[in-house]
């Protein structure tokens, strides 16, 4: 039983253990990328610190400053910056 | 009792191998991470500050590089894992705008001088090589290098139909 219970214990650990710093390291990929996309539309930000992903390619950076963008890949190719 | 020594110990090893693959969370290039002694020996070579000041971003990137043809430029951008994916598709769509532009003033549609492409052009550059300069200085450096050949074909309208 207590085998069982160190085994469950480190499939537990592994997995946040491991997954945890990737995603972590995800997100802020993802923040880096919204904000280089932001200012390179030449609108403000400072700093994305919260990122809402909508589907793929289309998220809601919430930036440092208090501006809010939904920023998406159109149909017709093009990386759209919308205030909200 | 010898198992659960053993997973104990194969669970701190683990754990402490995790620890290690978090440690950069911020994307922090391997440059600015390199202990003081790599710097070191660049300190003699290096010019005084008054004339680091006044070069620009390319030169002090651009250790010597040769020119890059477009299509290994275009795929090295496409491959490198500096930029995001949404970064490359905006800047992307900047490079389309502008060679749209340069249609229409080959066409002569717009009246917009050469110099003001130019500038656009440096604009379009400077930002690459921003973005580029501490992820990836060696292709941050062959753009560098291939500036002022891309801006040859660019300003040629034989060259520039026949991209």
């Amino acid at each position: 039983m207590k085998m069982r219970i160190a085994g469950a214990a480190i499939a537990i650990l592994l997995t946040t253990g491991i997954a945890a710093p990737a995603q972590a390291a995800d997100d802020a990929a993802v923040r880096k990328d919204l904000f280089t996309v932001i200012t390179l539309q030449g609108l403000p930000c400072g700093e994305v610190v919260s990122v809402t992903t909508k589907a793929e390619n289309d998220h809601i950076a919430s930036c440092k400053d208090g501006n809010r963008y939904h920023v998406f890949l159109n149909a017709a190719g093009r990386v759209v910056v919308e205030k909200q | 009792m010898a198992h659960a020594r053993l997973v104990t110990i194969a669970l701190l090893v683990l754990v402490a191998g995790c620890a290690t693959v978090a440690s950069p969370p911020t994307g922090e290039s391997p440059a600015k991470a390199a202990p003081p002694i790599a710097k070191a020996p660049a300190k003699p070579t290096a010019p005084p500050p008054a004339t680091a000041k006044q070069q620009s971003i390319a030169s002090r990137v651009a250790p010597p590089a040769p020119p890059l043809n477009l299509a290994t430029l275009v795929e090295r951008l496409k491959g490198t894992n500096a930029i995001g994916v949404l970064t490359k598709i905006t800047l992307k769509n900047q490079v389309d705008d502008l060679l749209e532009d340069f249609r229409a003033y080959y066409s002569g549609t717009i009246r917009t001088p050469l110099a003001e492409l130019r500038r656009s052009y440096d604009m379009l550059v400077l930002k690459v090589l921003s973005l580029l300069q501490d992820s990836d200085p060696s292709l941050a450096a062959a753009v560098a290098a291939s500036r002022d050949a891309i801006w040859g074909i660019l300003s040629d309208p034989a060259k520039f139909a026949a991209i």
